[in-house]
C-alpha cells in the first residue's frame, strides 16, 4: 500500500514535470521547427537562479519562484531574438547555437556554483495522512503547481487569441503570415512561456530531488523522447506521452533493477518510434 | 585551349603534392613537440578525425545519426572485452570489433531505414542512449558506472607515445583515403542522390534502403575502428566518453568545419581540439573559448570554416570592384 501510493505520487510528479518542460520545447518545435537542444540547460538555470535568490538574497520562496520564472522567461525572449530567429529553417546552425548556449550556461553555473549536488529548500513541510497512507505536503504542492500550470497553459492555447495564433502558426507558417499574424511576436511569446515553465519545473525538481549542473542533459533527453513520441502540434499528445514516460520511469525500477530499467524504457520507446515514426498524435514535419 | 589544358595539368600535379607535403609535415611533428601531452592531444585528434569523417559518410546519405559516439563506444567496449576476457591480441580485436560494429550498425540500420530526416536523428539518439544504459547495466563485464580498466595495450613495452602517434596517423590516413574513395565513387553519388530526393533516387533504380544501410555500415566500421584503437591506446574506458554529449561534440566537429565538404570534418576536429589547448591556463573558463569559436562560425560562416578562404576572396574582390567604381566616378 505504502509502495503503491509512493509510486503513484512519484509517477504524477515526474509526468507533470516532464510535461511542463516539454510544452515549451514543443511550442518552438511545432511553430518554427526549432530543435531547441538548449531547453535542458534553461531548466537547469531555473533551478540555480531560484537557489541563488533564496539562499543568497534571502527572499521568500514563493516570491523567488515568481522572480525566477520572470528572469528566465525574459532570457528566453533574448534567446529567441538573437539566437533562434536568425537561423530558422537551418537545422545545422540551430544545433550549433544550442550547443553554444549549453556550453556557456553550464560552464557559467559550474564556475559560480561548483559541481557539487545542491538542493532547494522544500516548498512545504509536514506529512499529510489519510488512514494508513501518508504523503508529504512537498509532493502534493509540487504536483498541484504542475497541474494548475498545465491546465492554465491548455486554457491559454485553446481559448485565447494569442494561443489560437500559436496553433495557426504551427499548422501553416506562410498561411499565418498571410492572415496578418505577427509571427515574431507570437514566437517570442511562446519562448517566454516555454522558458518560464522550464524554470518553474527546474525550481520544483530542485526542491523535490536535487540540483546539479548536468541535470539539464537528463531532462533534455526526456523532453526529446516525449515530443517525438507525442508527435508535432498536439498538446493532448504531449500529456499522454508524458504520462507514459513518467510511468515508465517510476514503475520500471520496481520491476527491473538499476540501469537495466533505463535500458528497458528506451527499448520500449524505440519500438514505439519504429511503429509510428511521426508520433502517435499530431502531424508529420519536414525538416 | 592549350593554356587551359596546361594549367589543369599543373593543378592535377600540385594537389597531390600539397597533400603529400601536409602528411610529411604532420609526420614530422613529434620531432618538434617532444612533450607527451602534446603528442597525446595529436593522437586524440587523429582518432576523432576518423570518427568525424565517418560521421559525414552517413550524413551524405541524408541521415543524421545521433548515435555515432555510441557506435564508437560499441567498438571500444567490444575490443576491450574481447582482449580482456577472451585474451585475444589487440591486433585481432581492432579489426574484429570494427567489423562487428559495422554488423550491428547495419542490423540497426535495417529497421531505422524507414525513418527519415529528423525522425531518423531522434531514433538513433534514443538508440545511442540505450547502448550507454546497456553498458551501465553490464556489471563487471563492462565495468558499469566505474568504467573498465586493465585493458591490454596495443604496443606493450613502449612508454613513449611516438609509436602510437605513427600508428594512429597511419590509421587516420587509411580511413580518410578509403572514405574519400567511397564518397567519390558510384556508391557516394547514389548516396547523395538519395539525400537530395529519395523519391527521384528510387525512381531511377537506386535501392534506397540498401544504400542507406550500406552507408551506416561503412560509417560504423570506421568509427568502430577508431573506438577500438582508442581502447588499446587509452587502456581505460569510461561510458561518459560515448554518451549523448560526446555525439553532440562529434556533430560540432563536423558542422564547424563544414558539413558540405570532405575536408570539413578534418579541419573542424583539428580546430576544436587544438585551439582550446592553447587556452588551457584558463582552467574552468576554457569551455568559453570553444563556445566562442562555435559562435563565430555560427554567426559569420554559414558554410563552416571551409568557406573561409572563399569568403575572404569574394570580400577582397568586392572591395577592389567598389574601389574601381569610385575611381571611375
Amino acid at each position: 500500500m505504502e509502495l503503491i501510493i509512493a509510486t503513484l505520487t512519484n509517477l504524477l510528479i515526474l509526468s507533470s514535470m516532464y510535461i511542463l518542460v516539454a510544452l515549451g520545447f514543443a511550442f518552438l518545435f511545432s511553430m518554427l521547427g526549432i530543435l531547441n537542444l538548449a531547453h535542458g540547460v534553461i531548466y537547469m538555470l531555473g533551478g540555480y537562479i531560484g537557489l541563488t535568490l533564496i539562499t543568497a538574497l534571502g527572499l521568500n520562496q514563493w516570491l523567488a519562484l515568481l522572480l525566477t520564472t520572470l528572469i528566465v522567461a525574459t532570457f528566453g525572449i533574448f534567446l529567441e531574438k538573437y539566437c533562434f530567429r536568425p537561423f530558422v529553417g537551418d537545422f545545422n546552425r540551430i544545433v550549433m547555437i544550442c550547443v553554444v548556449i549549453t556550453v556557456v550556461l553550464q560552464t557559467g553555473v559550474n564556475i559560480i556554483a561548483g559541481t557539487q549536488i545542491l538542493s532547494l529548500p522544500p516548498f512545504a513541510e509536514g506529512i499529510f495522512k489519510i488512514g494508513p497512507a501518508s504523503v508529504s505536503y512537498e509532493r502534493i504542492v509540487t504536483f498541484a503547481i504542475g497541474a494548475v500550470l498545465l491546465l492554465a497553459v491548455t486554457w491559454f492555447v485553446n481559448r485565447t487569441k494569442w494561443g489560437q495564433q500559436m496553433q495557426a502558426i504551427s499548422q501553416d507558417l506562410e498561411g499565418a503570415y498571410l492572415q496578418g499574424i505577427n509571427v515574431h511576436r507570437i514566437s517570442a511569446l511562446a519562448t517566454f512561456i516555454g522558458c518560464g515553465l522550464a524554470a518553474i519545473a527546474g525550481c520544483l525538481m530542485g526542491a523535490y530531488l536535487c540540483l546539479g549542473p548536468f541535470m539539464g542533459d537528463f531532462m533534455l533527453v526526456k523532453v526529446l523522447m516525449l515530443t517525438i513520441i507525442a508527435g508535432v502540434g498536439s498538446i493532448g499528445g504531449i500529456f499522454i506521452a508524458g504520462l507514459i514516460l513518467g510511468s515508465l520511469d517510476s514503475v520500471l525500477p520496481l520491476l527491473v533493477s538499476g540501469a537495466a530499467s533505463n535500458a528497458t524504457a528506451i527499448a520500449i520507446l524505440v519500438v514505439l518510434l519504429l511503429i509510428r515514426p511521426q508520433g502517435f498524435f499530431g502531424h508529420e514535419v519536414e525538416l | 585551349m592549350n593554356r587551359r589544358l596546361s594549367t589543369r595539368g599543373r593543378r592535377e600535379l600540385t594537389k597531390p603534392a600539397v597533400y603529400a607535403g601536409l602528411v610529411v609535415i604532420v609526420a614530422l611533428l613529434p620531432l618538434f613537440f617532444g612533450s607527451p601531452y602534446i603528442q597525446h592531444m595529436l593522437i586524440l585528434t587523429f582518432i576523432y578525425i576518423i570518427a568525424a569523417v565517418s560521421f559525414r559518410t552517413i550524413v551524405i546519405s541524408g541521415q543524421f545519426p545521433l548515435a555515432h559516439a555510441a557506435f564508437m563506444g560499441i567498438g571500444a567496449y567490444l575490443a576491450a572485452m574481447a582482449s580482456k576476457w577472451l585474451g585475444l591480441s589487440p591486433w585481432i580485436t581492432i579489426p574484429l570489433s570494427a567489423l562487428v560494429t559495422a554488423g550491428i550498425g547495419m542490423l540497426i540500420g535495417y529497421p531505422f531505414s524507414r525513418l527519415r530526416a529528423l525522425y531518423y536523428a531522434m531514433g538513433s539518439l534514443f538508440f545511442g542512449i540505450g547502448v550507454i544504459q546497456i553498458i551501465y547495466a553490464g556489471g563487471s563485464w563492462t565495468g558499469g558506472y566505474s568504467g573498465l580498466t586493465g585493458i591490454p595495450a596495443l604496443l606493450p613495452g613502449t612508454i613513449s607515445k611516438i609509436p602510437y602517434y605513427y600508428f594512429f596517423l597511419g590509421l587516420a590516413l587509411v580511413s580518410i583515403i578509403a572514405l574519400y574513395r567511397i564518397e567519390f565513387s558510384r556508391i557516394g553519388t547514389n548516396l547523395k542522390a538519395i539525400a537530395q530526393s529519395h523519391v527521384v533516387a528510387s525512381s531511377v533504380g537506386i535501392n534506397e534502403s540498401g544504400y542507406r544501410i550500406l552507408a551506416v555500415g561503412v560509417g560504423c566500421f570506421f568509427v568502430g575502428l577508431a573506438g577500438a584503437g582508442y581502447t588499446h591506446y587509452n587502456m581505460v574506458l569510461s561510458c561518459s566518453s560515448f554518451n549523448f554529449m560526446a555525439t553532440l561534440w562529434l556533430v560540432m566537429y563536423v558542422l564547424i568545419g563544414g558539413i558540405n565538404s570532405f575536408a570539413g570534418p578534418i579541419i573542424g576536429t583539428i580546430i576544436l581540439i587544438i585551439i582550446p589547448e592553447f587556452f588551457r591556463d584558463l582552467k574552468m573558463f576554457s569551455p568559453f573559448v570553444t563556445a566562442a569559436i562555435l559562435g563565430i562560425v555560427v554567426y559569420l560562416m554559414p558554410q563552416g570554416l571551409v568557406s573561409l578562404p572563399q569568403m575572404v576572396r569574394s570580400r577582397l574582390t568586392e572591395r577592389r570592384n567598389t574601389k574601381k567604381v569610385s575611381h571611375a566616378s
